[in-house]
């Protein structure tokens, strides 16, 4: 008996153990968050704190395709800020733009992403980087066109629309979140574009000589980061109204612990929006059971950077191990 | 694993004497005297005669930052009063976004550029002192503006507000619109900073006058509405009865009531008063409970005028304190501009002094 | 076989961004009328020996191929600690500098420990890394604390004849690492390995060695920027730090040190540090509105990046 079927089996195994790390991650991370507070068990709770990650929540769903691509997008704080005041500009207190504010928002949040895509893709140049100057841009644009304060009023409806609950219990912006991942992994799975950037972000090269237009999907991969994060934002106004310039400061922050906890590392090829889900979900029952524990403000950034490396080590272990490739 | 381990000798010895360092505390301001204090060194005569000048004033403003809409109403007043003066030709204006490396920088540009008078809100009122002694050296009259009443020599005069009387005025009232029974909590702004600490320190004290009444958890909002709604929502569940909030911050009751709103408990709270805040003027309006204290946005105006009497030589106070008043809830209603978004202030600045 | 053009002439190689700056203060002398008084360009050079530092540190990092985020949290992380350190113990004044100076050493060295074992894209580490030293430095303090030891003030804002004292540390810390970088066995072990990781590890250069040592450069620098913000501010405010690494990685960028690593040029980046000096100041003697200035910064690290084109490594011999 030689090696090889033992192996395979091996290699047949270990990416499903990846995929499936974050979901085991969060049903241990629920069970010691129950020990430490019975309200962990509780459905409105679990239910409320789902619906503070929503916005964190779509925006990760498009920041995953950017990174499966091996790209970063850490304009998404800047983008969800720009969103929630346009819309609420856009909206003025009528009660007839509502959907006008909506389409304002997640339109220019695509903007923005297209521009990202387009100066990273023929610009070759690092989307680290990019990103981040994009993002002060967009927050110095934002101040700029508001004078520094707030503009806009929210039509009526849409604040107590979005923030109710379907039969009491499950809150609407949770329904807004799953509906959202469902997109998600519909666009990763099942369309061209989603199968693309697998292949891409598996090996640039090779897909760059068997023709795919590497260019083109990376700029709408950054166009859907762009948009998901401008319906992000529209979730952040849903919940917190119109009451700054800059509600999405330090968002990125979250959103990448988030992809990354779910399996997309910066490595691309690997991961998607299931497993976002999941790494949403572990990143803010950990924060939250930091909060209940006492644990001081300070400790939930220490927190996120530990999650961020300690993740990112143990998936590209994983995948290491998977493929048999060694790391850069 | 030795590197590693040295590290974490050397963090833990760092830890340990870090904690065991002492913290100089210049005024204690969780006391009632500290402000007594203040309030007598605000009304000393200030002998001008040094700074005056003769011709055109040229004031700089080094904003610590413009990321609110009280500063940035504040900014406007004082744009708006400048213009009221003919003697000064020039309000030059500078923003250091939080970064207290750049308002020393700020600070040294306007120096170079030549100001008669730098009127400031500071990112760090110890950080900006290195800088500000630069200033008064060269003659420059130097005016902190805002809560916090700076007591140095390189500090010519502070536009203050009293934040023991304000928050002592949200206090007292709070209570009585309780009847002074109740189990509450407090939403303070951000940790750390002086309104945070003065306001819990206020409140304790008027509680000591209501046995009736308990604080049951005190959170720091960081005057963020969407922050006081998540730390009120955590509350509602840890807590099967809450009868008052404490939130002199307009922004942040907002926030509280939402949550609570949400929650289906609207009719356990009490709101305190509130500030001007528009969004929180037109919760009360529309509520018809609940006031409001003003919050002292002519600060901005009278930090101008009083850099113009110091420069011409004029005889006043070693600074100005802008009084706070409480209004009843059908007053407070009147303050509110339902056609101005929530991030708003109502003020007297005519139409191109305004934001934007 | 070299893996660059080391032998051309300094001045035909005068990096890009000297014709920048040598037009901005053209136009800033002519736009501005107290632009070029004595005490101003003190203010400038004063102002940028914080960046000038901390982005020579980087320097080393980007010089291999790697990177360092969190080289900002850790100027915040020992402007706390040196000035607590300071008040505690006023008249221990160069062990706690020297102290400080080890710490941040170390933090650097851990990071490049960390890259070399778990393997992980330095981007990432240090990006993380951020976070956590973050946390550290609020769970020391919320808020300003400590006084700088007046040493330590002197140094960032005293001057000897009216020249920063400030400069001749940057000035030593530049000759230090031009000729570690531009001029040593090190310095072109570092650059092949920035230059192509795989032929280095064949050709049997110790590439965690060369890690080790870069992180720890770029921490200590971290550590000496941090002792002069303390110095600037008088205190240890704790967000003194933020968004300083961004700074940095521009200044290397625009002084023509490509972010793939594999040239280094220790007089570009000292000129772009002064680059940014000038057009800050110039932006407030202009009374440009202060929003403004934020697009004006988002735009020039665009600008930045999208100037270093990986074109421009064709001069490779």
């Amino acid at each position: 008996m030689s090696a090889a079927p033992s192996s395979h089996q091996a290699a047949l195994r270990l990416p499903s153990l990846d995929r499936a790390a974050v979901w085991i991650v969060l049903v241990v991370l629920l069970l010691l968050a129950g020990l430490a507070s019975d309200a962990f068990f509780k459905l409105n709770y679990l239910t409320n704190l789902v619906r503070q990650a929503a916005p964190i929540g779509i925006a990760a769903v498009g920041v995953t395709f950017v990174m499966l691509l091996r790209g970063v997008d850490l304009s998404v704080g800047a983008v969800v800020s720009m969103s929630a005041v346009v819309c609420a500009i856009v909206m003025d207190g009528k009660p007839g733009n509502l959907w006008l504010g909506i389409a304002a928002a997640a339109a220019c949040g695509a903007a923005i992403g297209a521009a990202n895509g387009l100066l990273i893709a023929f610009g070759k140049v690092s989307a680290f980087i990019l990103t981040l100057g994009m993002s002060i841009v967009v927050y110095g644009l934002v101040q700029m066109g508001t004078g520094g304060t707030a503009r806009g009023i929210v039509s009526p409806g849409f604040r107590e629309v979005l923030n109710g609950r379907i039969g009491g219990v499950l809150p609407v912006l949770v329904i807004c979140l799953l509906v959202a991942v469902a997109i998600g992994i519909f666009l990763q799975s099942r369309t061209r574009f989603g199968r693309s950037v697998y292949l891409i972000g598996a090996n640039p090269e090779a897909a760059r000589l068997a023709g795919l237009p590497v260019n083109r999907i990376t700029v709408i991969a950054y166009a859907v980061s762009g948009f998901f994060a401008g319906l992000g934002g529209l979730a952040l106004l849903a919940r917190t109204g119109v009451s700054g310039t800059n509600p999405g400061a330090g968002m990125e922050f979250d959103v990448l612990a988030a992809v990354v906890l779910g399996g997309t590392t910066f490595a691309g090829g690997r991961g998607g929006v299931g497993g976002t889900f999941a790494g949403v979900l572990v990143l803010f029952i950990a924060l939250n059971l930091a909060n209940v524990a006492g644990l001081p403000f300070a400790a939930q950034l220490t927190i996120k950077g530990l999650i961020i490396i300690a993740a990112s080590a143990a998936h590209s272990w994983i995948g290491r191990r998977a493929s048999g490739r060694t790391q850069q | 694993m030795r590197k590693k381990l040295l590290t974490m000798m050397a963090a833990t010895m760092v830890a340990g004497f870090a904690t065991s360092a002492s913290i100089a505390q210049d005024m204690d301001l969780t006391k009632k005297e500290t402000y007594d204090q203040i309030t007598t060194w605000a009304n000393e005569p200030l002998d001008t005669s040094k700074y005056k000048k003769d011709g055109d004033l040229t004031i700089g403003v080094s904003a610590g930052y413009l990321s609110n809409a009280w500063i940035n109403f504040t900014g406007q007043a004082i744009k708006y009063e400048a213009s009221l003066h003919p003697e000064i030709k020039e309000v030059k204006i500078t923003d250091a976004a939080f970064n207290p490396t750049k308002q020393a920088a700020d600070i040294e540009d306007l120096l170079t550029s030549g100001v008669d008078a730098i009127l400031f809100w500071p990112v760090d009122e110890k950080a900006i002192l290195p800088v500000l002694k630069k200033a008064h050296d060269q003659g420059v009259v130097t005016i902190n503006i805002g809560y916090n009443y700076m007591h140095d020599d390189a500090v010519t005069s502070n536009a203050y507000v009293n934040q023991w009387t304000y928050a002592e005025q949200v206090a007292t009232n709070f209570a009585k619109s309780l009847d002074g029974k109740g189990k509450v909590v407090a939403m303070l702004p951000i940790a750390g900073s002086s309104a945070a600490v003065v306001q819990l320190a206020v409140l304790q004290e008027v509680l000591k006058g209501y046995p009736e009444m308990e604080l049951i958890s005190s959170e720091y909002g960081d005057w963020d509405r969407a922050k006081a709604k998540q730390l009120t929502e955590n509350l509602l569940q840890r807590f099967p009865q809450i009868d008052g909030a404490f939130s002199p911050a307009g922004q942040m009751s907002m926030g509280i009531y939402e949550a609570f709103d949400e929650a289906g408990r609207l009719d356990e709270l009490t709101l305190s008063p509130g500030d001007d805040y528009n969004g929180w003027t037109k919760l009360v309006a529309k509520e018809g409970k609940w006031g409001s204290v003003t919050s002292g946005l002519e600060v901005g105006r009278e930090a101008v005028k009083q850099a113009v009497k110091i420069l011409t030589g004029q005889p006043t106070t070693t600074a100005v304190v802008v009084p706070t008043r409480y209004l009843e809830p059908a007053e407070a209603a009147k303050l509110h501009e339902a056609d101005r978004p929530d991030d708003w202030f109502k003020t007297d600045l005519p139409a191109e002094f305004l934001p934007q | 076989m070299r893996p660059f053009a080391a032998g051309a002439p300094a001045y035909q190689r005068l990096p890009r961004i000297y014709w920048a700056l040598i037009a901005l203060v053209l136009a800033g002398t002519i736009a501005a009328p107290q632009f070029r008084t004595a005490s101003n360009i003190a203010n400038i050079l004063e102002q940028s020996g914080t960046l000038a530092v901390l982005a020579i540190g980087q320097a080393f990092v980007i010089a291999g191929g790697m990177i360092d985020l969190s080289v900002g949290q850790l100027v915040g992380l020992i402007t706390v600690l040196s000035c607590m350190l300071f008040e505690a113990y006023p008249s221990m004044t160069l062990p706690v500098v020297a102290g400080c100076l080890g710490l941040a050493a170390l933090v650097g060295l851990l990071n490049g420990e960390l890259i070399n074992r778990l393997r992980m894209s330095p981007l990432i580490l240090t990006f993380g890394m951020l976070s956590v030293l973050q946390g550290c430095i609020f769970m020391l303090t919320d808020r300003s604390i400590g006084q700088a030891a007046p040493s330590v003030a002197f140094l960032s804002n005293g001057r000897l004849a009216g020249i920063p004292v400030s400069l001749f540390l940057v000035a030593a810390v530049a000759i230090v690492a031009y000729y570690a970088l531009q001029r040593s066995v090190f310095g072109w072990h570092l650059l092949a390995m920035g230059n192509s990781a795989d032929s280095s590890r064949k050709a049997g250069l110790n590439l965690a060695a060369l890690t080790r040592i870069a992180f720890l450069v770029s921490g200590l620098c971290a550590g000496v920027a941090g002792l002069l913000v303390a110095g600037r501010l008088g205190t240890g405010f704790p967000n003194a730090g933020n968004g300083l690494e961004l700074d940095a990685i521009v200044a290397v960028v625009l002084g023509g040190t490509p972010l793939k690593g594999g040239r280094v040029s220790v007089v570009g980046i000292l000129g772009a540090v002064l680059f940014l000096g000038v057009l800050n100041n110039l932006l407030n003697l202009l009374q440009v509105p202060a929003f403004t200035q934020i697009v004006v910064k988002g735009a020039i690290v665009i600008l930045a990046i999208l100037a270093d084109r990986p074109g421009r490594l064709a001069q490779a011999a």
